[in-house]
């Protein structure tokens, strides 16, 4: 009979910390489960290694990345240091339907994709928990923001997040550290908005970097590459900050190179009671047994686990008595938005990479019922820079004097850059691919996720609106855009085991519980009823915070 | 002040795991490797070739120039199995236009011109990338071999330990975000960006 812990977490990233953190902060003996391998500081981090130490100076080995990653490469950060924090697509497949296609981009490592995320921090407010009963989409939210406020709290003190306060009523204000400084575009532009809109604000990015130390962690020192880690421990990821927590209670066992293969279910308690696993150096099938099961795996892979779990009694997959579980899979759509040059000061520039950047809340739809032809809306990141070097190759001329002409800096650019509102449609779903397996042998997902006409006209009225503000700036050779991104592109994939009120249309209780099976909590991207317009991930630590405390709360009162 | 001495004083009381001091020799001695490396593809003219055009795009001033960057170490390692083959074929083939260009000029290779031959054909050709540049990108046509070589040699030169260090001021470690500073300030570091 094998060892009995209190709790299983099923990964180790953005969520699983904050679960691996506060079960065993409240005393329970909790294993980690982690797909991939440990990642090291002293030894994986890559931020401060410079270009000219990377055989390609930085534009990636084409032949190693469209062999191994032709779909992580998608993203930005996937990039000669940091690709190694991203999946082998060969070993981690997935299907699409024909004409729908979806990117689905993943790190499998301790840590997860914390190591590599945009680190972007904003609140939702109960214009967000509102909206599906608002309009009809999906189903109503089972909270509002004052169930999430004082957990808003507890996880952005323990992170420490840099921004300004607003006080607007769609983007509550958080426990803020001092924030980054606009450079002297950025500041030109928001002065210029200030002046000539009531109903937008331009305000420095919130987010999850250090501008002070704070909880024995370092102030950042502006090198400017997060996604490569980060020594210093200046950006959240759950490496630098809720894992070792985790680990100075000695009560957590975090066990890399276990992929979850499915859950162990106990018809007769129902109850699940534990996870089964594939290790994934030896293959071998091993299973681990709890009281309690956390599921921070990711909103694709949780509902591919519950799906991979069905028994002769749950043949549509664990806790789906619903008939939810991976349907309504939402992403932020971006990519609307305008770019152009702005007549900011010639003479001054800045110093330092800062790792943020601008943001305009969402300023459509905000006040009762739809004012705008599309539902919901968006906001927008971007930012300011000058142009450096690269533009010598436009440019007439070589020689000295074309040296010394690249020392100053070019013109200065703006960027508005949106995201936009996904609605929540039973149609966008994930199912198993039974004709397909990964390395580990577990059937893969097949997508069938496309955006729909809301989306677009989000993003068309999102390119409008910011060469509006530019051109209220004094931009010029203003360019209008609409990148014509695929689902999944965002990375803020979401929804695949929403909460809800009523367990017939929901798998999740208002407190990220199953409805059917008690000791079953989900408490990554899955769980979302919608997708608001902002960055989700403040959003899954809180959530996953507090359905923990509620966890150990039930396990006390022995209610699991 | 080298960089592990930066971050342990910019960690002030926070913990920081320091940086193993193997991570700092494993990237010197790449380094040191690629400066040493014979070339792959670029025969030892049309090395001499990339070398005299990237100088002349890119000359020593008060700083190294694009010759003792080594931009041409790095154009060989795009050759060798960055570009498609057919891109490859298409970078060689420009080489070998520039002579055909300089024989009709002036009547030798490109390498055997005086610097005033070299410099005469150089502006004829980057007079052309520029009004290549200029037109509508539909209907502009392939990208001619001079304009990838520009941007080849500021690719390589500012990505270059020399280039990145000593010409762009580029920092590892800021330290700090100056967000407003003038360009001609005191200590005004440029950004390191393209």
């Amino acid at each position: 009979m094998s060892k009995v812990y209190d709790a299983i977490v099923v990964g180790s990233g953005m969520t699983g910390g904050w679960a691996a953190k506060e079960l065993t902060e409240h005393g329970l003996d909790t294993l980690v489960l982690e797909a991939g391998r440990m990642i090291t500081p002293e030894h994986d981090y890559v931020e401060h290694v410079p270009v000219w130490e990377k055989r390609y100076r930085g534009l990636n080995d084409p032949k190693t990345i469209n062999a191994n990653q032709p779909v992580q490469k998608e993203c930005y950060a996937c990039d000669e240091w940091s690709s190694k924090f991203f999946v082998n697509d060969i070993e981690n497949p997935y299907t699409t339907e024909e004409g729908k296609p979806f990117l689905w981009l993943r790190g499998r490592q301790v840590g997860g994709r914390s190591i590599m995320w945009g680190r972007q921090v904003y609140r939702w407010s109960d214009l967000d928990f509102e909206a599906n009963a608002r309009d009809g989409y999906g189903v109503d939210w089972p909270i509002r923001y004052a169930d999430i406020a004082p957990w808003y709290d507890y996880v952005e003190t323990f992170i420490g997040i840099s921004g300004e306060a607003l006080g607007l009523p769609q983007l509550p204000d958080g426990k803020f550290l001092k924030p980054m400084d606009m450079n002297c575009g950025e500041t030109m532009v928001k002065e210029a908005i200030a002046k000539q809109f009531k109903d937008r604000v331009m305000t420095i990015g919130r987010c999850a970097v250090l501008t002070e130390n704070h909880n024995g962690r370092a102030a950042c020192h502006y090198c400017g590459y997060c996604e490569r880690g980060c020594i210093t421990r200046s950006y959240f990821n759950s490496i630098n900050a809720t894992l070792p927590a985790a680990q100075a209670t000695g009560k957590m066992t975090l066990r890399p190179f276990s992929v979850a293969h499915s859950l162990i279910y106990d018809k007769k308690r129902n109850r699940v009671t534990g996870v089964r696993v594939i290790d994934a150096e030896t293959k071998h099938a091993i299973e681990f047994r709890a009281k309690l099961v956390f599921l921070c795996a990711s909103t694709l892979e949780s509902a591919r686990l519950l799906l991979n779990s069905a028994t002769p009694d749950h043949p549509n997959g664990l806790a789906n008595a619903s008939g939810e579980v991976g349907h309504n899979i939402m992403d932020h759509i971006m990519g609307g938005g305008a770019s152009g040059k702005i007549d900011a000061p010639e003479d001054k520039t800045s110093s330092g990479r800062r790792p943020n950047g601008i943001y305009v809340p969402r300023f459509r739809n905000i006040t009762d019922g739809p004012t705008s032809q599309f539902l919901r809306g968006f906001g927008y990141q971007g930012g300011a820079w000058r142009d450096g070097w690269g533009r010598g190759a436009d440019l007439p001329g070589f020689g000295a004097a074309f040296k010394t002409s690249l020392r100053d800096p070019g013109p200065w650019r703006m960027d508005f850059y949106g995201f936009g509102e996904c609605l929540p449609r039973h149609e966008n779903y994930v199912e198993i691919d039974k004709t397909k397996n990964d390395a580990w042998g577990i059937p893969v997902l097949k997508m069938h996720v496309t955006y729909g006409d809301n989306e677009w006209a989000l993003m068309k009225d999102a390119s409008m609106a910011a060469s509006e503000m530019l051109a209220a700036a004094g931009a010029h050779d203003i360019e209008p855009y609409i990148d014509h991104n695929p689902p999944g592109k965002a990375i803020h994939e979401m929804g695949s085991a929403r909460m809800g009120k009523d367990p017939k249309t929901s798998v999740l209780n208002a407190h990220n519980q199953a409805w059917e099976i008690p000791n079953l909590f989900i408490t990554d991207g899955s769980c979302m009823a919608s997708t608001a317009c902002v960055n989700p991930s403040i959003t899954y630590m809180a959530l996953t915070a507090r359905a923990a405390n509620y966890a150990v709360d039930l396990l006390k009162r022995r209610e699991l | 002040m080298d960089r592990r001495t930066a971050l342990r004083a910019l960690a002030g009381a926070a913990a920081v795991p320091l940086l193993t001091p193997d991570l700092h020799a494993l990237g010197r001695s790449v380094h040191a490797a690629a400066l040493h490396r014979a070339k792959q593809v670029l025969d030892p003219h049309q090395d001499a070739t990339v070398t005299a055009i990237s100088d002349l795009i890119i000359p020593a001033t008060d700083t190294p120039g694009a010759k003792a960057a080594k931009v041409c170490d790095f154009v060989d390692v795009l050759l060798t199995d960055w570009y498609e083959p057919k891109e490859r074929d298409a970078l060689l083939a420009g080489i070998a236009d520039v002579d055909a260009r300089a024989h009709t000029a002036f009547g030798k290779d490109f390498v055997d011109g005086t610097p005033a031959q070299q410099t005469a054909l150089l502006t004829l050709l980057d007079e052309e990338s520029v009004s290549w540049h200029d037109m509508p990108k539909a209907s502009r046509g392939a990208e001619p071999f001079y304009h990838k070589m520009k941007w080849l040699t500021l690719y390589g030169y500012y990505t270059s330990e020399i280039g990145a260090e000593q010409e762009d001021h580029f920092e590892i470690i800021p330290g700090a975000y100056r967000a407003c500073i003038p360009v001609h300030g005191p200590a005004a570091p440029t950004p390191g960006g393209m």
